[in-house]
């Protein structure tokens, strides 16, 4: 078991697929991290020395990432709100908020719009 | 009917009225196949609480409720690395083949000699082991066909042959990439270099699948300081340091070190320890790549030491651009990797052998990524050779790349194609008298293989042969 920005990784896993398990940290994101510093695509968390784990999660803790991109996602949504916007009322409605028909197939919107968004 | 009923009912008193018993159909209701699993079928099995009278029909106490659960049976999951090291297993001997006598078995000299031509020719255990350790073995030979390995000695290899003795003695390094059709035997080729340099007391080193270098699937680490910034494959050179030892053993046990190693900190490494101590002393990989550097400077610019041999397959593979990414998101040059960059600079001719030797890369036709610059100087040199019109690039392609064309420009051209006819018969033979090939072997059926497999393309003569026989 290997600690990364304080969550705990199996050691079979891809160090890869352990980046791209927090929030806001995409394929692009990880794909340069992992070059900086110079592990191959297909290594393993148990393979990293333990001197590489604490630079990522270094590295790791200077970014906006899980709670503080939560945060800017919400204030986003929140300025939507409090202007009172179209977007904003669609979001605080629990409905699509691009356009989209409503008629079927609003499971996403449903699912995650909500008055304080979580995810 | 309904006259018969009323005539009854008056003349037959209402008490002593019988109705026949109700014959209750029973109707033994069977699929006609059944998709039940085998397992249900077991002899003890639970008995059921209730007894099935017709199709819909129940006796006795049913339960409502009691769903059952299905029986799943689980296979064992295979382990990890399993599935991939059954699909990549060398077999080399199969116990239904039939023996063959009185092929001769594999000795020093061979292959170099003239007389062995269109002849099959035996691998000792030995050797075979050593090749294992090697990898120069591939899955997709045919190798699990017969009861031992045996190869046929061609007219290239004879010509390669007498070249790598002429190296060797005169001190020199042939640097030659073997070209050619898909499935002619390039691979083969180095096989029978390499086991022509084990016999000889070569020392071979084998990279037997290029692309391994490459392709990103192994650790990789910058070296510090260094410009353009390099990088080396810790996993792969000490996986390498050990196939070098396991294979060459006995040869390096018989040279002694010429100097002091201390720098590199091995602490598996003996005072006065032999070329093999200094392959072995490399426990991590770490420290591998320092010694991979140690091991080449011994062999390569000391003088006194034996030949050495250098085998690649799948050229192509380290001149293109890696899979690699430096911290600063560029992508690697394969040059720039330390190990393909030792084995560039061989084939390019920059290294001095000191003690002869030979670089012998073979392209591959099947998994092969587009090398432009690879492929014009290839061209140009094999045109070079038959007194042609060298071709020239092409000025419209811009993805040329000047180092590759330097690495290549100056190496030598091996064109391995189709066997001649006399040399498809051997094989044939060999063929026939493990009991693989059913038909008889004469001039028709040897002309029909040759021609059906292109003019004797080896790998698709064994297609067109054996392919309904292979496991």
């Amino acid at each position: 078991m290997v600690f990364i920005l304080g969550v705990n990784f199996s050691e079979r896993k891809l160090v890869k697929k352990a980046l791209e398990s927090f929030y806001a940290l995409g394929p692009s994101t990880s794909a340069r991290i992992l070059a900086k510093y110079s592990i191959h695509p297909l290594a393993k968390v148990g393979s990293l020395p333990p001197k590489t784990v604490t630079s990522l999660t270094a590295e790791l803790s200077g970014m906006t990432i899980e709670s503080d991109a939560k945060k800017i996602m919400r204030e986003n949504i929140k300025r939507l709100k409090d202007m009172g916007s179209y977007r904003g009322r669609r979001h605080a409605m629990n409905l699509p908020v691009r356009g989209q028909r409503t008629r079927t197939q609003i499971e996403t919107a449903k699912k995650l719009n909500r008055i304080e968004r979580r995810a | 009917m309904a006259s018969v009923h009323c005539s009854r009912g008056l003349t037959v008193p209402r008490s002593s009225l019988r109705l026949a018993p109700r014959i209750t159909p029973i109707i033994a209701w069977t699929a006609p196949f059944s998709t039940t699993p085998a397992v249900s079928k077991v002899a003890g099995a639970p008995k059921k609480a209730f007894q099935v009278i017709g199709r819909h029909i129940r006796r006795g106490k049913v339960a409502q409720n009691s769903k059952k659960k299905p029986q799943i049976v689980r296979a064992k999951k295979p382990q990890p690395g399993q599935r991939k090291a059954f699909r990549k297993r060398i077999q080399l001997s199969n116990n239904n083949a039939a023996v063959v006598d009185g092929l001769p078995v594999l000795e020093a000299e061979t292959m170099a000699n003239k007389e062995n031509l269109c002849r099959m020719v035996g691998l000792p255990d030995k050797l075979v082991d050593q090749l294992r350790a090697l990898e120069a073995f591939k899955p997709t030979q045919f190798w699990g066909l017969f009861r031992k390995p045996h190869m046929l000695v061609r007219t290239e290899t004879v010509s390669l042959m007498e070249r790598l003795n002429e190296a060797a003695t005169q001190k020199q390094t042939l640097r030659t990439v073997l070209t050619g059709g898909k499935n002619s035997g390039k691979s083969l080729m180095l096989l029978q270099a390499m086991s022509h340099g084990l016999l000889n007391e070569w020392v071979v080193i084998n990279i037997p699948e290029a692309q391994d270098l490459v392709n990103a699937n192994t650790e990789y680490s910058p070296i510090p300081n260094s410009s353009p910034l390099q990088f080396f494959q810790p996993a792969y050179c000490l996986a390498l340091l050990q196939k070098i030892a396991k294979a060459n053993g006995e040869v390096l046990k018989q040279y002694k070190l010429s100097k002091d190693y201390s720098e590199l900190q091995l602490i598996h490494l003996p005072e006065d320890g032999t070329l093999y101590d200094l392959a072995a002393a490399a426990k991590e990989a770490e420290f591998a790549w320092p010694v991979v550097q140690a091991l080449w400077h011994e062999l390569t610019a000391v003088p006194g030491r034996p030949p050495v041999l250098v085998t690649i397959d799948g050229l192509s593979h380290l001149m293109k651009q890696s899979a690699y990414r430096d911290p600063s998101f560029h992508i690697v040059h394969a040059h720039d990797l330390t190990l393909v960059r030792l084995l560039v600079d061989a084939l390019a001719g920059n290294t001095a052998f000191a003690n002869g030797g030979a670089v012998l890369a073979g392209t591959s036709r099947s998994n092969a990524p587009r090398s432009p610059s690879m492929d014009l100087a290839l061209a140009q040199v094999a045109a070079e050779k038959a007194g042609e019109v060298a071709p020239s690039p092409d000025p419209y392609r811009r993805d040329y790349d000047a180092r590759v064309y330097e690495a290549v420009r100056n190496v030598d051209v091996l064109e391995v194609n189709g066997i001649s006819k006399l040399e498809a018969r051997a094989v044939m033979e060999y063929w026939a008298a493990s009991g693989v090939l059913r038909s008889q072997v004469n001039e028709t059926t040897v002309t029909e293989k040759w021609s059906l497999s292109g003019h004797g393309i080896l790998g698709e003569m064994e297609r067109a042969a054996l392919e309904n026989s292979r496991l």
